[in-house]
């Protein structure tokens, strides 16, 4: 795990919290990496991100293949209005919707 | 006419730079803050597809970058040192199954800067490839 997520867990849920900023060409490979920590249901929070461009998107899309691959459910949580605009652009919205905080509270 | 000029090495870190820079530029434009985002992210494609596929990440090679305010205009050129590009694909690409189940996780760029500003062109030649952008100021902005 490296220091640009910071892991949380609770049963069959985890949420990958992104420390970083900037979802760019330069925290892509590190993002990208992390998708071996997915668990059945994974939630990625974007409260710290306040950018992201097709190279972050790519290395996001590492988590939608596994977890297509996996059968796991993955989920966004704390997504800004641009960028649920820009994930609705590029369709992403569709493997990766948005949950609410208060909707993981049933799985605490 | 106001004139802002950057010239960055061809690591993706500087991108950044060039990002910070459309902030206030976009700011001083007096776009919204929404406006903002679409801007700096058009750019940050841009200087990407300069780094990567124009310069192809030789470090020694620049990008420049000139943001030109004009009246209600504001144009971004953005220029690599390259040997040009024989094609740009703008068309509409989209997360799908297939592109998914084929590895096919890249591409997003020029479409999204199809959709972010309100006109582009591009020229290429073995000389370099400039791809300028233009937005411009709208008197209900979103």
């Amino acid at each position: 795990m490296s220091d640009i997520i910071r892991r949380e867990e609770f049963g069959e849920v985890v949420i990958l919290h992104i420390t970083t900023t900037s979802v760019d060409a330069v925290s892509a490979a590190a993002i990208s990496t992390e998708y071996t920590a997915m668990r059945p249901i994974t939630v990625l929070d974007f409260r710290e991100v306040s950018f992201i461009n097709s190279a972050g998107i790519s290395a996001l899309l590492k988590f939608v293949v596994s977890a297509r691959k996996s059968g796991y459910k993955l989920f966004a949580m704390h997504v800004s209005p641009h960028h649920q605009k820009i994930f609705k652009m590029v369709e992403m919205s569709r493997f990766m919707p948005t949950i609410d905080e208060r909707d993981l509270a049933e799985y605490r | 006419m106001h004139r802002v000029e950057l010239n960055i090495p061809s690591q993706p870190i500087f991108e950044r730079v060039v990002r910070a820079s459309a902030a206030e530029v976009g700011a001083a434009f007096g776009f919204s803050d929404e406006r903002v985002e679409d801007l700096k992210l058009a750019i940050s494609e841009a200087v990407n597809n300069a780094i990567d596929h124009g310069n192809r990440g030789e470090i020694s090679k620049l990008v420049a970058v000139v943001f030109e305010i004009d009246g209600d205009k504001l144009e971004i050129r953005i220029s690599d040192q390259g040997q040009g590009l024989e094609q740009f694909n703008p068309t509409r690409h989209v997360v799908d199954e297939q592109n998914l189940e084929q590895g096919q996780l890249r591409g997003f760029g020029m479409y999204l800067i199809s959709e972010l500003v309100d006109d582009y062109e591009v020229t290429s030649s073995q000389k370099g490839t400039v791809l300028t952008l233009r937005l411009y100021r709208r008197e209900t902005q979103p």
